[in-house]
């Protein structure tokens, strides 16, 4: 019985993998938890602002691509280990990272802000000083910078990791946190959609987005950079700003 | 026909040790075709072992076994696996697979073993299952739907369809409740009237003296006296067998 | 709650067939995890003293390193590192059979050594080799013995494979994070997703009640382990 339903099942997986690309396809790893940057939607095509960005670079460049949605945490790891080509999902360029990955020019500077529930009069100083719980994404530069940042000036708040800062945001109004530090993109992408609103920032640096590749991928890089450059001087550039409210 | 047919079963100086102990301190035996020993003696004296190093069920520490003349390598693991198609075994408990049919105990080593076809052996294993007095209606039914006498049976048909040369039978009636002993006992005469060569380790006083044609008689690892049940059991021998058989009767008559 | 119901019904396809994915990778590793139990039980029993302290070794290595840990060890590291090109779902279904192979492997010996000593002494003495013993005398008592502990396994695997959506699997509970990171239905969409668990679990225990039932031999559960 086993010898019948054994490679029956093998066939049907590495089919049903589908998510397992051809040869030539280059395979973009995404967050898919980081809206509006990146994300699937409600019929699990993915979608968002770098991922419809990232297609357009792949059509300049004339190959084809794939979206896949990878575990955050181990998404450098996944790109090292050539599970995916490129990362184009919201990633902030950092000293740290830059030493594993090389990053294309920024396309986009992202602000650091303090979500809070819409009823809430906390200020930021209470949030830094009156032993409260901030929620941050784990493996995000907002994460380690917070830690450093309260070891540094003396804070009292504790910190409390998330594999997604909407999940942040879920527990914020489930009350078990007090705030939520992320990106501000995601943060009006939560405005639009809970009851929440943005403290403001909290004194950490901006950051830049950048696409991630491998090192050795120095002639992928260079296509990449010319395709981003092309693109963000084009109208088409606009209409994605507009089309996911990153300006609003 | 210069030389007489050899034995079937010869083994020579067997010797078997469980850790400390010794259990057979050098037995020697031959059985001729057709013929049928009877093993006696207290418990604890080392039938059992030796009938199971007869098929190399345990395997002894020294000493030979030749199969029609043919010596065994005990070393070599096919040569066991053939010694023991040709030596079939009964058990005391009966050992019959759980998990099959009266019917499929029987044809799993036709088919394993002898490589039968599944109608081949199945036709074989009615045919040794009415050997037994046990008929279609009985042969899909699983062990634990027979009484014990007829699982006995069933093992007897199991040993029987693998053709053997000889049969080992270790104390076949031992655990059956007393009105099961008879059906057994019956399928046994049957074999020996059909001249099937056994050695059988038994207190059925009753096989004993009517079919043995030669009784053995062992004590402490050694064969202590053998003979003929004409001259051991005669009226007034003061032999160990005579004595220990008529204890056994006194057994069993103050026993019902 | 429109707007969940809305969602759910929006999603209700890309999780169903995160539902199939998961119900392949858990039928999947089942098998292996069948295959690699089998094996290692035999091994464990009849094995010699190298081979059952090697055995030992893999049994006590899966046993003891979370599955979580495993599962990047063997996708990020060792499927790699052999030059592997092992998509996610394969991954997760291989490393969760051999991890339920080292737990099967202790259901199975334990059948094994249930059995009564006699069932393996009549086969060898009709003639048969110990594999031919094993294969057709000791197995299929023992694993008949070790559906209702391999059926418990079962609802195991399942739960464990929800852990595959950190190595990207396409999975249900992957599937329902990413939907609910977009629209903020956390709690329509797990309780969606807790429901489809239920579901192949729910199939799942019935397929292998029915097997049992079809299995099971008149009068043969009274002397084993039930």
């Amino acid at each position: 019985m086993i010898r019948k339903i054994l490679p029956f099942l093998l066939a049907v997986l590495l089919l049903a993998g589908g998510e397992v690309p051809a040869a030539d396809t280059l395979v973009n790893g995404i967050d898919a938890n980081f809206p509006p940057f990146a994300f699937v939607d409600k019929t699990g095509t993915p979608s968002g602002f770098d991922v419809e960005a990232m297609t357009l670079i792949a059509r300049d460049l004339g190959v084809a691509i794939s979206h896949q949605p990878i575990e955050w945490d181990g998404i450098i790891t996944s790109l090292l280990t050539k599970k995916i080509d490129v990362i184009a999902s919201g990633m902030s360029i950092t000293p740290t990272r830059a030493q594993q990955v090389s990053f294309t020019i920024p396309y986009w500077v992202i602000k650091q802000v303090m979500v809070v529930k819409k009823d809430s009069s906390l200020t930021l100083d209470e949030l830094q000083n009156s032993k409260k719980t901030i929620g941050v994404q784990q493996g995000t530069p907002e994460a380690k910078w917070l830690k450093e940042e309260a070891a540094a000036k003396g804070y009292n708040f504790t910190l409390r990791y998330y594999n997604s800062s909407p999940l942040a945001v879920e527990d914020l109004l489930n009350g078990r946190i007090d705030a939520a530090a992320m990106n501000d993109a995601p943060a009006k992408d939560a405005l639009a959609r809970k009851e929440v609103q943005i403290l403001g920032p909290y004194g950490m640096p901006d950051e830049e987005f950048g696409y991630a590749v491998r090192k050795e991928d120095r002639e992928l890089l260079d296509k990449v950079n010319a395709g981003l450059r092309e693109l963000m001087a084009s109208p088409e550039w606009q209409t994605l700003i507009n089309k996911y409210e990153l300006k609003k | 026909m210069i030389d007489p047919a050899p034995p079937v079963l010869r083994v020579a100086n067997l010797e078997k040790s469980f850790g400390p102990n010794r259990i057979l301190k050098g037995v020697s035996l031959c059985l001729a075709k057709g013929e049928i020993k009877v093993l006696i003696g207290p418990s604890g004296s080392g039938k059992s072992t030796l009938l199971q190093c007869l098929n190399c069920l345990v395997t002894p520490d020294t000493g030979t076994i030749e199969l029609d003349g043919e010596p065994i390598d005990l070393a070599n693991r096919r040569e066991l696996y053939r010694l023991r198609q040709q030596v079939g075994m009964i058990f005391q408990d009966f050992n019959l697979f759980d998990h099959l049919t009266a019917r499929d105990n029987i044809t799993v080593a036709l088919r394993r073993v002898k490589g039968l076809a599944r109608r081949n052996a199945e036709e074989r294993a009615e045919q040794e299952l009415a050997q037994v007095g046990l008929t279609d209606s009985w042969a899909s039914l699983y062990p634990a739907q027979l009484s014990g006498g007829q699982k006995q049976r069933v093992a007897i048909a199991r040993a029987l369809a693998l053709d053997p040369r000889a049969l080992l039978l270790d104390e076949p009636t031992s655990a059956l409740d007393p009105e099961l002993i008879g059906e057994v006992i019956t399928v046994i005469r049957s074999l020996a009237s059909q001249g099937m060569t056994m050695i059988m380790a038994t207190h059925q006083i009753g096989l004993i003296a009517n079919l043995a044609n030669e009784i053995l008689f062992m004590e402490a690892g050694t064969i202590v006296e053998q003979g003929s049940p004409a001259v051991l059991m005669a009226p007034g021998c003061t032999s160990r067998s005579r004595v220990f058989c008529n204890r056994l009767g006194d057994l069993a008559e103050g026993g019902r | 709650m429109p707007t969940s119901l809305a969602v759910i019904a929006d999603s209700l396809p890309y999780l169903l067939a995160g539902t199939l994915n998961t119900a392949l990778i858990v039928s999947l590793a089942m098998l292996v995890g069948l295959v690699l139990g089998v094996v290692i039980a035999v091994g464990l029993v009849y094995g010699r003293r190298p081979v059952r302290f090697l055995l030992g070794l893999y049994v006590w290595f899966f046993r003891g390193v979370p599955v979580l840990a495993l599962l990047f060890l063997f996708y990020f590291g060792l499927f790699t590192w052999l030059g592997l090109s092992v998509n996610a779902l394969l991954s997760a279904a291989l490393v969760l059979g051999m991890t339920t192979g080292a737990y099967q492997a202790n259901i199975f010996r334990g059948a094994i050594l249930a059995l009564p000593h006699g069932q393996f002494r009549a086969a060898s003495a009709l003639g048969m080799s110990d594999l031919q013993a094993i294969r057709s005398i000791i197995l299929p008592q023992a694993l008949r013995l070790s559906l209702p502990a391999w059926s418990n396994e079962y609802s195991i695997v399942l739960k464990d494979s929800a852990l595959a959506f950190v190595i990207g699997a396409p999975e249900i509970m992957a599937r329902t994070q990413f939907v609910a990171s977009r629209t903020y239905q956390h709690l329509p969409l797990y309780l969606t997703a807790g429901l489809l668990y239920f579901l192949l679990t729910w199939l799942g225990l019935a397929t292998l009640k029915h097997l049992e039932k079809k299995l099971r031999i008149p009068g043969y559960s009274q002397h084993g382990s039930q």
